[in-house]
């Protein structure tokens, strides 16, 4: 766990100085900077990233103004380089007032191009992003420098966070923290780096300076968005707030809707009178649990839109529609008249953020889960594709903040309850046809768990080619003629009441290109009926620490009938041993054996990862288990006649 | 220019029709989809307004988030009257929030497109929805379209089309023998009423790699030709002349002024060269490297290029701002050079049987030199001069040669001797690794995929990554080394890449035999195409010669007991042949793979899949080595 670093900001009140911005500007007569061979190798490269963020309260009014600038100055090399930069997007959520933009270029012969100001365009309500005030770079060419400086000031939120790590390399990054004495805190992640308190025109501020921050990397098996460098700042007129006391009221406010105190009439008879209705007394809590959810997921659609309405439990209720935080409202309304208690858990996607429960901020609460702690199961309510379950990929591993109906609150690393509950077991009997140009594989298969779940919804979901396509990958993908002549599944509606149902695929395929023809021999690429794997590359040293999906386990049983008057050879590459073992645990691995039983050949695989974060110092023996699935893949076996 | 099509309201997914239509097995399906398109005249002042009508059903749960709509509309049109509800079997409920929203993303920086965004309350299985609205069409050369099928099915489909008796209306229908349409022209006092009527229409949605959807889908085009006031025939959209002389008004709203920095850089790119071509290949060659693709689509600014002078300045354009600035370049040098207009491959439209701006959604410059025409499209800024840009292909150009005069030439396909890999391997063996130097050169079509993947592609990949995910050659277990992609920035009529590799346990050694694929790589092995399945024609986006001159080194102690015979299969529209050639210790593999067409209609898939199917059994034949 990362340290805080918190400091207030008790200053002694020095006069009012006028804020940073004000003079605060570019350099009157720019030139380009010098750089390297090898940073002039970089498509694009900044060499300057700075934001300002200064809070300013009045001495008039008391309200608090906060001011943020951005001063970028970027290279780019190439067209790529252009590309990536000279589109320019300001958010103007929370914006009262643009104080300034402006943008130039820097020719390689020094030429310089400023943005006309007419140019700039408004778009409004984008999305979930809201409005934007988006310019093109103009004069932007090979060699050139793009310099941007814009300040806005926006209504006041004592909260903020500012990413410092982007996809392209940043030679310099400064961040200032301005409070004009009022009580704040700023911290850093991803970094060892942690601000300064320096002086700047006569005021205390937090300084930090970061030099050479590299290009984000995308890594498999990693969380690269959420390990990106940021920082994340408090500021608030109130010098008395704490870390708990804040987290304190944001739970109680959230609480309100979500353990309601009085039960909606049209929710109690929706459950009597559908939910329930023709059910035994004696159900358990998890068929409740599902019958309830795949009641909402089949009645209530979630939205994302400014309809103010959606807050009311009334009207979600009668329109049945809802916003991704006031559906939880509905879930409560018919889990209270359900007497199934349940926690509601805040969280974030751990790909996108880590919550960080010593540090509060308002954005990191981005996704709300419903626990059931009776059945250590969740609900992922605004999710179609997922119903009760152990915790989503998204959200495993990530800290939660955990509400019970007393509004009591505890922080906990969301976790797995049954480390078992995702395998893939398959079961594959391979023959040939009878002038040896034909595979047939006959297979049964099925998929538990966090697997089950997807492909339920998957098949459920996709339709056309898209479905055609995740047929071909169930059915091992890479086969280049495949053809499936016969494909039937099962368990595949998606309200399923009963634990952990596996989803079962039963296919007939064949192929011609498997067998390849060597004199009178055959080489069989036995392999390739596993369907293509992922093959990690390590040419670079690996930057982020490993996380997978979820914990998960495959068990394979392929039998292959031997042709009379044939006999085998090359059956050595199909044994392959990799696992990893930290302080004497094995944490995941790859065993596949075979063994010949009178005229059939049988081969037993299994592939387990028992956790899903894994040591990044032991990154290369979690490399060989996954790429031993890869290896194997590219298995032959020769028939050769005796 | 990516222009607007009007009207065209952007359904995203769509699939063909499959009688006779099982509306019990869909999820969601439209009980009912019309317009009703009303155009009026007063003084010369056109009035049109189109009544659009949804009315869906939700047979299943399953996909609910069909309850989130939306009208797309931009500054051509305005939307009133709008009417939402959704029915159950106890209830209606009314729509009560309705929210505009900018389009914003994809591959248009700024867009006058919006969306008036709604959800449908309280959907479920049975409920049923309806949607009405009219949509204000400003324009008269924006009439638009009709299409009788959508991404789910259709049980009813009406298109009513009234105009006043002076008002001659003019109409294209494509495929509408796929859906039965019934067609009826009826005459009352004051107008004609045209209307389309088809029931039970299965869904259409786009598929990946296919030619256009609207090659399939049933769909009617409507323009006005002309208007009679006081007696007196006025033209609007009679034919291509039309459409020219209104383009050409658009068109000579460019602004011309301040060119002289423009005119300065021409007259230095070209101070040296001597011949027309080579002048013309250096501006377009700058174009295409200093003026950065920007999308912009801004009402009628989406169909005005803007001023070469300020293009030049901003360094970044659309299609139509390039296309303007090589017109003023090329001529300030006397190269006769004109402004063209052009649709892309996936807009299957001719001018001449619909001359509307539907037709086209691109501009290029043509240039005339010495007899010859050469279409340039500086927004592809890797394809070679000489070459049009590999998507507009086959299409009809519109150019403008005066204000009066207009030709419209087709854009030639590339033969495929132009588009050509070759790739030359050497390779030895070591017990039972392979070791292999490989060398591709790629012209025409296929070096300007291979540096757009290369630039675009590649993301965080390292080289040894990309390149086995990109050829798969021998396996995906091929350790790269020496990995050199040259200089993807300069301009060549050629690119040549290299690199060694090595995949281990390839061969496979039994005994006194060495059992040998050397089909390292297996073009078109995974081409078969699901007949059954794919309802669309297959687009192929060049023709192209794919040669692998392979040579292998038989290693010592070893000798050749088995190679393959000879093998050919050459057709028309592709083919391929394999040869073996023993030249003292080594074995000279010569393998073409061409393909001579950029389509595959249905009824040519069975042909295809046979041509597929042995091209594999070409791929199986192993050699064998044996020791001495």
């Amino acid at each position: 766990m990362k340290k805080i670093f918190s400091i207030a900001l008790l200053l002694i009140a020095t006069t009012s100085f006028s804020q940073h911005f004000k003079t605060y500007d570019w350099k009157e007569n720019p030139t380009l900077h010098e750089l390297s061979e090898e940073e002039n190798a970089e498509s694009s490269i900044a060499i300057l990233k700075k934001n300002i963020v200064e809070f300013k309260q009045s001495v008039i009014t008391n309200d608090i103004n906060v001011y943020e600038t951005t001063h970028n100055i970027i290279r780019v090399n190439d067209d790529i380089g252009i590309a990536k930069h000279n589109q320019v997007y300001i958010s103007m959520r929370n914006v009262k007032k643009i104080k300034s933009i402006k943008a130039r270029t820097i020719s390689k012969e020094g030429k310089i191009t400023n943005l006309d100001e007419n140019n700039i365009k408004q778009i409004e309500n984008v999305e979930e992003y809201g409005d934007f005030q988006i310019f093109a770079i103009e004069g932007a060419e090979n060699g050139s420098e793009i310099e941007v400086l814009y300040t806005v000031e926006k209504e006041f939120s004592p909260f903020g966070s500012e990413t410092l790590q982007f996809d392209y390399p940043i030679k310099r990054s400064e961040m200032v923290f301005i409070t004009n004495n009022l009580t704040g805190n700023i911290k850093t992640y991803n970094t060892d780096q942690t601000f300064d308190r320096t002086y700047l025109e006569e005021k205390l501020v937090e300084e930090l300076v970061l030099n050479d921050i590299p290009a984000t990397v995308e890594e498999d098996y990693a969380t690269s968005e959420a390990n990106k460098v940021y920082v994340a700042y408090q500021c608030f007129g109130n010098p008395d707030l704490t870390q708990e006391s804040l987290w304190n009221s944001t739970i109680g406010n959230i609480a309100n809707g979500y353990f309601p105190k009085s039960i909606e009439k049209s929710a109690i008879s929706e459950v009597e009178n559908v939910i329930l209705k023709d059910q035994k007394n004696d159900i358990s809590i998890y068929t409740k649990a599902a019958l309830l959810e795949n009641y909402i997921k089949s009645n209530f659609t979630v939205v994302e839109n400014r309809n103010e309405q959606l807050n009311d439990i009334e009207y979600i209720l009668k329109n049945k529609t809802a916003s991704e935080y006031s559906i939880v409202k509905a879930y409560a309304q018919f889990l209270e008249a359900m007497e199934i208690e349940y926690q509601i858990v805040i969280t974030a996607n751990r790909f996108e953020h880590k919550l960080d429960p010593e540090f509060y901020s308002p954005s990191a609460l981005r996704e709300f889960m419903i626990y059931l702690p009776e059945i250590k199961q969740y609900i992922s309510p605004t999710r179609i594709d997922y119903r009760l379950s152990e915790a989503p990929s998204n959200i495993l591993g990530n800290n939660g903040i955990f509400i019970n109906k007393d509004v009591e609150y505890y922080f906990a690393k969301i976790t797995q309850y049954d480390p078992n509950y995702s395998n893939i077991k398959r079961v594959m009997d391979i023959s040939f046809s009878d002038d040896f140009d034909k595979v047939i594989i006959d297979e049964n298969q099925e998929y538990s768990g966090h697997w089950g779940i997807q492909n339920r919804a998957v098949m459920t979901f996709f339709t056309g080619q898209d479905k055609e396509d995740f047929k071909d990958q169930l059915t091992g993908s890479g086969i280049e003629d495949k053809n499936i002549l016969n494909f039937e599944v099962g368990n595949t509606t998606m309200n399923q009441t009963e634990y952990n149902l596996p989803y079962i695929v039963k296919s007939v395929t064949e192929s011609s290109a498997l067998l390849e023809e060597a004199g009178d021999s055959y080489i069989f690429q036995l392999g390739k009926v596993i369907g293509v794997q992922s093959e990690l590359y390590q040419e670079k040293e690996r930057v982020h620490p490993i996380e997978m999906q979820y914990p998960n386990q495959y068990n394979y049983t392929i039998t292959v009938d031997i042709p009379k008057g044939y006999t085998l050879e090359g059956l050595e590459s199909l044994e392959i041993n990799k696992r990893m073992e930290v302080d004497g645990k094995l944490l995941c691995k790859w065993l596949s054996e075979y063994e010949i039983k009178q005229n059939k050949l049988v081969i037993t695989i299994e592939e387990s990862y028992y956790i899903n974060e894994f040591p990044k110092e032991h990154y290369e023996s979690f490399r060989q288990v996954i790429n031993a699935a890869s290896d194997f893949n590219k298995a032959a076996i020769l028939f050769s006649v005796e | 220019m990516k222009k607007i099509v009007v009207l065209f309201l952007c359904i995203s997914h769509f699939v063909i029709a499959q009688n006779p239509v099982d509306f019990d097995i869909e999820d969601f399906y439209y009980l009912k989809r019309s317009q009703s398109l009303k155009v009026t005249l007063n003084n010369d002042k056109f009035t049109i307004i189109n009544e659009v009508y949804e009315k869906a059903k939700y047979n299943t749960a399953n996909k609910l988030f069909f309850a989130n709509d939306l009208i797309h509309f931009d500054s051509f049109t305005d939307i009133n009257d709008i009417e939402a509800f959704t029915e159950n079997a106890s209830s209606k409920i009314k729509v009560d929030h309705f929210e505009t929203k900018d389009s914003f993303g994809g591959s248009v920086f700024f867009s006058d497109q919006q969306s008036i965004n709604f959800v449908f309350p309280a959907v479920k299985k049975g409920a049923k929805t309806t949607l009405r609205y009219k949509e204000n069409i400003k324009d008269p050369h924006f009439l638009g379209s009709f299409r009788f099928g959508s991404f789910v099915p259709t049980k009813e489909a009406v298109y009513t089309v009234e105009v006043p008796k002076n008002v001659a209306l003019g109409f294209k229908t494509f495929n509408l023998e796929k859906a039965n349409v019934q067609f009826e022209k009826k005459e009352t006092k004051r107008t004609t009423i045209y209307t389309w009527k088809a029931n039970n229409i299965g869904d259409f949605r786009k598929e990946d790699k296919s030619l256009s959807i609207l090659k399939y889908l049933p769909h009617v085009i409507v323009y006005i030709k002309n208007y009679k006031t006081k007696g007196v025939e006025k033209p609007v959209l009679n034919d291509v002349k039309d459409l020219y002389s209104w383009y050409v008004t658009l068109k000579n709203q460019v602004d011309k002024s301040n060119l002289e920095e423009v005119f300065n850089i021409t007259e230095n790119l070209v101070k040296d060269l001597k011949s027309d071509k080579e002048k013309a290949k250096a501006i377009f060659n700058w174009v295409q490297d200093n003026i950065t693709y920007v999308a912009f689509e801004d009402g009628l600014g989406g169909f005005i290029p803007r001023g070469a002078a300020s293009v030049c300045n901003k360094r970044y354009g659309d299609c139509k701002d390039m296309a303007n600035i090589l017109f003023e370049m090329l001529n300030h040098v006397g190269i006769e050079a004109h402004h063209t207009w052009i649709g892309t491959r996936d807009r299957p439209y001719s001018y001449y049987e619909v001359p509307t701006p539907i037709v086209d959604n691109h501009m290029i410059t043509t240039v005339f030199i010495d007899d010859e025409i050469i279409f340039l499209d500086a927004t592809d800024s890797y394809v070679p001069f000489g070459m049009s840009s590999s998507f507009t292909q086959s299409k009809e150009a519109l150019i403008g040669i005066s204000d009066e005069e207009f030709k419209i030439v087709k854009v030639p396909i590339q033969e495929k001797e132009k588009n050509t890999s070759l790739i030359e391997t050497t390779i030895t063996l070591e017990e039972s690794t392979i070791k292999a130097s490989e060398k591709r050169t790629m012209k025409g079509y296929e070096m300007v995929d291979f540096i757009y993947d290369a630039k675009y592609k590649k993301d965080d990949t390292s080289y040894e990554e990309y390149l086995n995910n990109k050829y798969q050659i021998g396996n995906n277990k091929t350790a790269y080394t020496k990995i050199d992609l040259g200089d993807l920035s300069s301009k060549n009529d050629s690119h040549s890449i290299s690199y060694d590799i090595e995949i281990n346990n390839y061969a496979k050694k039994i005994g006194s035999k060495i059992y040998l694929n050397l089909n390292l790589e297996k073009p078109l092995s995974t081409a078969t195409i699901q007949a059954d399945k794919q309802r669309f024609g297959k687009k192929i986006d060049h023709k192209y010669i794919r040669n692998y001159k392979t040579t292998f080194v038989i290693p010592e102690g070893y000798a050749l007991k088995t190679i393959p015979k000879n093998i050919a299969n050459e057709l028309d529209l592709y083919g391929y042949s394999f040869t073996f050639e023993k030249k003292e210790n080594k074995l000279i593999v010569n393998k073409i793979i061409y393909m001579n067409t950029l389509a595959l209609e249905n009824e040519q898939f069975e042909d295809y899949n046979i041509f597929i199917k042995s091209l594999i059994k070409a791929y199986k034949k192993s050699i064998v080595l044996e020791k001495i």
